[in-house]
């Protein structure tokens, strides 16, 4: 229960109060806030689940596609915001600060490692992403609101 | 009917969906359904990130265009959701052309904006709760909180100082989170320097436009789609450019 606790719940935790300081800077209000919340602390989940690794990040940008689609039809909102929101947590921060390490120490095996570990993040973010959305649209059309 | 005014009032909406940081698809999309709304059988609408273009031909065979070029902006969830809003109503209701364009012309004053306090709090609070999920500790999370506010001043007031250019922003935001970052765990606030500066950098990471990158993919904008992805790896560079320096500046002490 305690490893429970400490490996996923205070993570997601953190994942969702960062997400909800990230609805500030792009002025969202209201209900999206906690949608945008919710989404950045399944994606989380979802990483952490399935290991930390690149198809872990493929995975988690899949449910928060998903996520965020099926929330925008609740909303009928655009989805935008929502995706970009949930999606940041997952973005590869540490792996460009380390590559900047490596790379200013002068090691260069370790800095084109995580250099392609940190492009594989990146594409497995917008791969994942943009396949759930396209695959959500595709078996569910008639979910679809009438277009703007 | 007045089509001058109709292409103004489409271009307007138009730019304030690329303004609030819109994907490609949804600002053509929405400029043509709604000429298509006023009657007008084929209208011509292309977008690039920075640039709007809207042209139309009158009934009578008259061509008339309208460009907007759109300044750099950031992205305002609140302003594309009521932008989609008010274009899903006039499409729907088709209002006298006068009152369309008050209707649009209201839309960024009725904006509901965050105080600078709530932004500021924003920055601070993002980087803050990032890093436990990095691995670090209270004091590491307290650490994060200060140098996220002290980006986020750099962000909200230091334009007039560092200037808009997004490459050279980023660069100095970040060589400001690595620098502060370095002091603060020197000083003994802090546990771990990589944990703190990879929090406070998260704030300045190119999520966005990676994002958007991905959407314009999707719907196959692929120009829009490479022009984004190069400023996503721009601005990583800047980012990885700005640490570099902030942490050779601390190493200086």
């Amino acid at each position: 229960m305690e490893t429970v606790f400490w490996e996923y719940a205070l993570p997601c935790f953190c994942a969702f109060w960062a997400c909800v300081g990230f609805t500030l800077m792009f002025n969202i209000h209201g209900l999206g806030k906690l949608i945008a919340g919710v989404g950045g602390a399944l994606g989380w989940l979802v990483y952490l689940l399935g290991g930390q690794t690149i198809f872990a990040a493929f995975l988690a940008a899949a449910a928060i596609g998903v996520f965020a689609e099926v929330m925008s039809r609740v909303r009928r909102c655009p989805v935008t915001g929502y995706v970009l929101v949930a999606l940041l947590p997952l973005v590869p921060g540490g792996g460009i600060y380390y590559a900047m390490r490596h790379g200013v120490a002068g090691e260069t095996d370790a800095f084109l490692s995580t250099l392609l570990h940190t492009f594989g993040m990146a594409a497995a973010l917008a791969v994942g992403a943009m396949l759930a959305s396209s695959a959500f649209r595709a078996v569910f059309p008639r979910l679809r609101p009438p277009k703007q | 009917m007045d089509y001058e005014k109709l292409l103004n009032m489409a271009a307007e909406l138009g730019y304030q969906l690329m303004y609030s940081g819109a994907e490609i698809y949804r600002v053509e999309e929405s400029a043509r359904r709604l000429l298509h709304a006023y009657g007008l059988e084929s209208p011509e609408v292309f977008a690039i990130p920075n640039c709007l273009i809207v042209s139309v031909a009158t009934p009578a065979g008259q061509p008339v265009t309208r460009m907007r070029r759109v300044p750099l902006h950031g992205t305002d969830i609140e302003l594309l959701e009521r932008c989609n809003g008010l274009c899903r109503r006039l499409c729907a209701e088709v209002p006298p052309l006068d009152e369309a364009q008050a209707l649009v012309d209201a839309l960024p004053e009725a904006i509901p904006r965050y105080s600078p306090r709530m932004m500021l709090l924003g920055y601070g609070a993002a980087p803050a709760f990032f890093a436990p999920l990095f691995g670090g500790g209270l004091r590491d999370l307290a650490c994060a909180f200060l140098c996220g506010l002290a980006v986020g001043l750099c962000l909200l007031y230091g334009g007039k100082f560092i200037g808009a250019n997004s490459f050279f922003r980023t660069a100095v935001c970040s060589a400001l989170a690595a620098f502060l970052s370095l002091a603060l765990v020197e000083a003994g606030l802090g546990e771990s320097v990589d944990v703190v500066t990879i929090s406070t950098l998260m704030v300045l990471v190119p999520g966005v436009a990676l994002t958007n990158a991905m959407r314009e993919i999707m719907a196959g904008d692929t120009f829009s789609a490479l022009s984004r992805t190069a400023d996503a790896i721009l601005v990583a560079s800047a980012i990885a450019l700005g640490a570099a320096a902030g942490q050779a500046l601390g190493g200086l002490f």
